[in-house]
């Protein structure tokens, strides 16, 4: 039996303000009338005014080792998800900010940076980008991949992203919060066991703006055959999921997908689609640091976590708690 | 020499009517056919036609009294085919032609000097949400998919209470002309196909056990020309419907994938297959469309909603009446349903398929 490799810890950070959706609604943010959002099951997201992409990657990383007493010579990779060329720009800049992509600035890279600034002496980095909201589940599976051929026994996973500045806060009617995320992903740790994973790719969808309807229409049963194949892989049927961590988009669409799933629409978790909103950094993880923090997850849970990003992945990650 | 009869029939410009029009004149050049119609020049011309101006919805069927005593005087049996299949409808608006049109035609009925054999074209779906084996003469149903199926059924009974002699003939879903395939009149069934093949149906509501019973307009029209006038028919409710025939709703889906997914740009775009789920859920997707869709989603999923429910209903009609009467049943489902794909996606571009009303062959006279 191989060893297990499991997600040792998670935190995030958020930026400091936060905007309710009267807020934004007044601020011209939102596409749709906020009560809309609201029977959606938004009611606030976190918005970056003074912080860089940048910054929060450190911060939540720089917790993340804090509170794992992880020394930072362990690590042995680093993948770094969030766009290079916006990464030390402070929220409102961001549009100046592409200039750095006709400049030797664009080899000022991130991941690189944060490398040095935590001191991960011994770690080599990785970047991921195109992926949208599924960047840090590219990221773990990644990770567990690097373990698994011997290269690292310890990466870790940071994604930070700001939503588009001047793109509103509504994605497919979800409202859109800023965040940093980080996962540590170690072998031999049995916590958060990564027990499989599912990913599907339609470039047919690239184009996000040109065929909303399209993609409304096969988020629903892709996302059906992605978890499917997840549980399929974990050898778990549907009713052995304890909790769905879910991405934080809007709770009735997590209503029907998991009507099409056969999972109970009581084992969703869902809190943080109110206090946090749908961020393009990682809500699944963020979500499961909070289950695990206010009681909900328990030793031996099985946990399936599901997003979709732009560009059009479907992912799903069945762990063991 | 036989006498020379003659009948009476509604919805004959109609695409089910023309058919059993042609075929009943076929079978007996004598015959004479007086044609409810609201515009004659909608009617072939034809020595044995009679067009008589008119329409369900007036009283004494806005015939000329002229007309209605020409009627009254010579006809012995009436075919009652036009109805309003807008399974949108409002309740009021299908009960308008299909209940009160109904009376009115049996109104005529009594008043005829002769006998009148009465055949009423019915659907198969005044079944409305019951389940299991639909017996061919059932007839207690409390609740309905959409108001076409009720007030259908409300016609049946006015035909069981008020004419002498009747036979009720109930055909299930035409999709296509005959087992090659053709469609000749684009309906639900067919919008909700092209919604699969653009990659905009993201569900349907179904169980294990659903299936899709459709025919062809030959096997219905043939069987209401054979059967409408048969007196041993009299008395009798007949399913014109695949029956045992019918195919499951997970195959009839897979089948279909499979046969688009031959093109090989249609299966580079990887277009999910629907997913098959319950009211509930499949409600809630609904309820979101309605919510935040574009206008054209909401228009296409509104009116996929009057008959999409039936979808998971998982019914299966006896066929017996019309196997013993006919000597043979309709053709399975199986037989014709890839050649009418085939020609729906050749001919049938999505632009053409009218929107929104969910229109079947039949319609009102």
């Amino acid at each position: 039996m191989s060893e297990a490799i499991g997600i040792r810890g998670v935190a995030y950070a958020l930026p400091a303000v936060r905007r309710v959706l009267s807020e934004l609604a007044t601020l011209g943010q939102l596409r749709s009338e906020p009560e809309l959002l609201e029977q959606f099951g938004f009611a606030e997201v976190c918005v970056a005014e003074e912080e860089t992409p940048y910054a929060l990657a450190l911060t939540a990383a720089a917790a993340l080792l804090d509170e794992q007493r992880v020394e930072p010579e362990s690590v042995d990779t680093l993948i770094y998800c969030g766009t290079p060329s916006v990464a030390f720009s402070p929220a409102g800049t961001a549009g100046g900010a592409a200039d750095n992509i006709a400049t030797t600035r664009r080899f000022r890279y991130p991941s690189t940076r944060l490398q040095f600034d935590l001191g991960l002496a011994c770690a080599s980095t990785v970047a991921l980008d195109q992926l949208a909201c599924t960047s840090l589940f590219a990221a773990v599976r990644m990770a567990r991949a690097i373990i698994l051929a011997g290269d690292s026994r310890r990466v870790l996973c940071v994604s930070s992203e700001f939503f588009p500045e001047d793109a509103g806060r509504e994605a497919l009617y979800n409202c859109t919060a800023d965040a940093a995320c980080a996962v540590l992903v170690d072998a031999g740790v049995d916590r958060n066991r990564i027990v499989a994973s599912a990913q599907t790719t339609k470039g047919y969808y690239w184009d996000a703006d040109a065929m909303p309807n399209e993609i409304v229409a096969s988020y629903f049963p892709t996302a059906a055959y992605v978890i499917a194949q997840a549980l399929r892989r974990a050898g778990w049927a549907p009713n052995d999921v304890s909790l769905v961590v879910p991405h934080n988009v809007s709770v009735r669409s997590w209503e029907i997908l998991l009507g099409l799933t056969g999972i109970a629409r009581a084992r969703l978790w869902c809190r943080n689609v109110a206090r946090i909103g749908h961020t393009l950094a990682g809500d699944n993880f963020i979500n499961l640091r909070d289950a695990i923090d206010d009681g909900s997850v328990r030793s031996g849970d099985r946990l399936l976590l599901f997003a979709y990003g732009y560009g059009a992945h479907w992912t799903a990650l069945a762990l063991e708690a | 020499m036989r006498a020379q009869r003659s009948i009476f029939i509604t919805g004959a410009t109609g695409l089910l009517g023309r058919e059993v029009l042609r075929r009943l004149l076929g079978a007996d050049p004598r015959l004479r056919v007086y044609a409810l119609v609201r515009d004659p020049r909608a009617l072939v011309a034809d020595s044995q036609i009679v067009p008589l101006t008119g329409d369900l919805r007036a009283d004494a069927l806005g015939l000329a009294p002229s007309d209605r005593a020409a009627v009254q005087r010579d006809v012995s049996a009436i075919i009652h085919l036009a109805a309003d299949t807008t399974f949108s409808a409002p309740l009021e608006r299908a009960r308008a032609v299909n209940t009160f049109g109904t009376e009115r035609v049996l109104e005529l009925a009594s008043d005829c000097a002769l006998p009148i054999h009465v055949a009423y074209v019915s659907t198969a779906f005044v079944a409305g949400r019951r389940t299991g084996l639909i017996a061919e003469d059932a007839i207690e149903t409390t609740s309905w998919v959409n108001a076409y199926e009720q007030s259908k059924h409300e016609a049946e009974a006015l035909v069981r209470e008020h004419a002498s002699n009747w036979v009720i003939l109930r055909p299930s879903t035409v999709v296509c002309d005959d087992s090659n395939g053709r469609i000749t009149q684009v309906n639900a069934v067919h919008r909700a196909l092209r919604l699969y093949h653009e990659g905009l149906a993201a569900m349907m509501p179904g169980v294990v056990e659903s299936s899709v019973d459709v025919v062809t307009t030959s096997y219905v029209a043939d069987a209401i020309a054979r059967l409408a006038l048969r007196e041993d028919a009299a008395g009798r409710t007949v399913h014109l419907c695949a029956g045992a025939g019918a195919l499951g709703l997970d195959e009839l889906l897979d089948v279909t994938y499979e046969r688009w997914a031959r093109d090989s740009e249609w299966r580079r775009r990887r277009i999910a297959r629907p997913v098959v789920c319950d009211l509930e859920t499949y409600a809630l997707f609904e309820r979101s469309v309605e919510d935040v869709g574009d206008a054209s989603l909401r228009r296409l999923t509104r009116a996929l909603s009057h008959f999409v429910p039936q979808l998971a209903l998982p019914i299966l009609f006896e066929t017996t009446n019309a196997e013993v009467l006919l000597g043979c049943a309709a053709p399975p489902v199986r037989d014709f349903w890839l050649f009418m794909i085939d020609h729906l996606i050749a001919t049938h571009s999505m632009a053409r398929v009218p929107r929104p009303a969910s229109r079947d062959p039949q319609r009102a006279a």
